[in-house]
C-alpha cells in the first residue's frame, strides 16, 4: 500500500507540473488536439498508479513525450496559420443575415436544436435576433445580435461614467496581503485606520477588506455583517 | 520573452533531456544485461563439455555468478520495464542450482536453453526496434 501511495503522489505531482507547463488553456476551452492530450494523460496516469509491477517511468515517459509533442504542435500552430487550421479547424459561420446556413451545419454535424440551444445560451430566444452565429474551434458558439437587439450601453446613451477600478484585496481571512499593499501603494497604517473606522480591533478579526481606487471600502469581520464606506482615495493605484 | 515563456523553454529542454537519457540508459542496460546472460549460458555450456558433467566447481561458480549478476541487472531493469515480464530468467536460474545438486543434466540443459531463449525474447520486446514501435 505504501508503494501505491508513493506512486500516486509522484504521478500526481508530475501531472500537476505538466498541466502547469501547458498553461491555463488546458483547464478551460480546449482545441481538439488539447482535448485528445487531456484524455490520454488521464488514462496514462492511472496505469502505473494502480499496477505495482509497471514501473512509474512507464507512465511518466509517455506523459513527457505527449507534452513535448503538444509543445511542438502549439509552436507549429503559432508559426503557420494553415497548420493551425488543419489541427484545430477554423471558425464557421452557421447563422448569417440570411438565416441558418444548413450546409455549414451539416458539415459540422450540428442540428438546428444545437444552434437554438447555443443562441439561447447567449441570451437570445429568437433566431431573428441574431445577425451572426459562429462556431468557434473550441466548440463554443459566439452569437452576434442584430443592432436592434443588442444591449444598450452607457456609450450608446452617451452617459459619462467614471473609469471603473478593480477593488484591491488588502486583508483576507485575518491576514494582510503584502503584495497588494505594494500595488495599492499604502502601508499597514492605512489598513489600521480603516479597521478603526469599521470598529474592528485587530487585523486577525477581519475576514475581508477591499478598497478600490476611489476609496470605496468593503470590510467584513468574522461572523459579522459587512460594512461599506468611503475613505481617502488610493490615488496612485496601479491598474 | 516573459518569465513563463522562459520557464516553458527550460522545462521543454529538461523534458527532452530526460527522455533522451532514459532511452539511452534503457537501451544500454537492456543490451548489456541480456548479452551478459547469454555469455554466461555459453560459458556454462563450455564448462559442462570441459568437465564432462554439471556437478563440478566451474559450473557451480558460473551459475552462482549468473544468478548474482542477473539479480543485480533485474533490479535495475525493473525501473524501466514491467518486472512481471522479466521474471522467467530468475526462475530458471534458481532451477539450475537444484539440477546441479541432483546432477540432472537433462533438465539442466533444458533450463539453460530456456534462459537463452528468454534472453533473446526479452531483447525483442525491450530493445528499440521497428517491430516494437508498430
Amino acid at each position: 500500500m505504501l508503494t501505491i501511495v508513493a506512486r500516486a503522489v509522484i504521478i500526481y505531482l508530475v501531472v500537476l507540473f505538466l498541466y502547469r507547463l501547458m498553461g491555463k488553456r488546458q483547464l478551460g476551452e480546449m482545441q481538439p488536439f488539447e482535448l485528445v492530450l487531456t484524455l490520454i494523460i488521464a488514462d496514462l496516469a492511472t496505469i502505473p498508479m494502480a499496477e505495482i509491477s509497471v514501473p512509474v517511468l512507464h507512465g511518466i515517459v509517455p506523459l513527457l513525450t505527449l507534452v513535448l509533442v503538444h509543445f511542438i504542435l502549439t509552436l507549429l500552430c503559432k508559426v503557420s496559420t494553415k497548420f493551425s487550421q488543419f489541427v484545430s479547424g477554423k471558425p464557421v459561420i452557421v447563422v448569417n443575415p440570411n438565416g441558418i446556413d444548413y450546409k455549414a451545419l451539416k458539415n459540422l454535424n450540428l442540428s438546428i436544436d444545437d444552434v437554438m440551444e447555443a443562441i439561447r445560451g447567449a441570451g437570445y430566444f429568437k433566431l431573428e435576433q441574431v445577425q451572426y452565429a459562429i462556431m468557434e474551434t473550441n466548440g463554443k458558439m459566439s452569437v452576434f445580435p442584430k443592432s436592434e437587439f443588442s444591449p444598450v450601453t452607457n456609450g450608446d446613451m452617451k452617459i459619462k461614467t467614471e473609469k471603473s477600478a478593480l477593488p484591491i484585496n488588502l486583508v483576507s481571512e485575518g491576514k494582510i496581503i503584502k503584495d497588494n499593499l505594494k500595488i495599492a501603494k499604502v502601508d499597514e497604517n492605512y489598513i489600521t485606520k480603516i479597521l478603526e473606522k469599521a470598529n474592528i480591533k485587530r487585523v486577525k478579526d477581519c475576514l475581508v477588506l477591499t478598497v478600490d481606487k476611489g476609496g470605496a471600502v468593503f470590510v467584513q469581520a468574522f461572523n459579522k455583517a459587512y460594512q461599506t464606506f468611503n475613505v481617502e482615495p488610493l490615488g496612485q493605484v496601479q491598474e | 520573452m516573459t518569465k513563463f515563456m522562459w520557464f516553458q523553454l527550460i522545462s521543454i529542454i529538461v523534458v527532452l533531456g530526460v527522455l533522451v537519457t532514459i532511452c539511452v540508459v534503457e537501451d544500454k542496460l537492456v543490451t548489456e544485461s541480456l548479452n551478459n546472460v547469454a555469455d554466461y549460458c555459453y560459458k556454462i555450456e563450455s564448462a559442462i563439455k570441459e568437465n564432462d558433467g554439471i556437478k563440478n566447481e566451474d559450473v557451480s561458480n558460473l551459475v552462482f555468478n549468473l544468478e548474482y549478476d542477473w539479480l543485480k541487472d533485474e533490479g535495475n531493469l525493473c525501473f524501466l520495464v514491467n518486472h512481471k515480464s522479466i521474471q522467467e530468467i530468475g526462475v530458471e536460474v534458481s532451477k539450475l542450482k537444484t539440477y546441479i545438486e541432483e546432477n540432472d543434466i537433462k533438465e539442466f540443459s533444458v533450463s539453460l536453453e530456456l534462459i537463452k531463449l528468454y534472453a533473446e525474447q526479452y531483447f525483442h520486446f525491450m530493445g528499440a526496434s521497428f517491430h516494437n514501435i508498430l
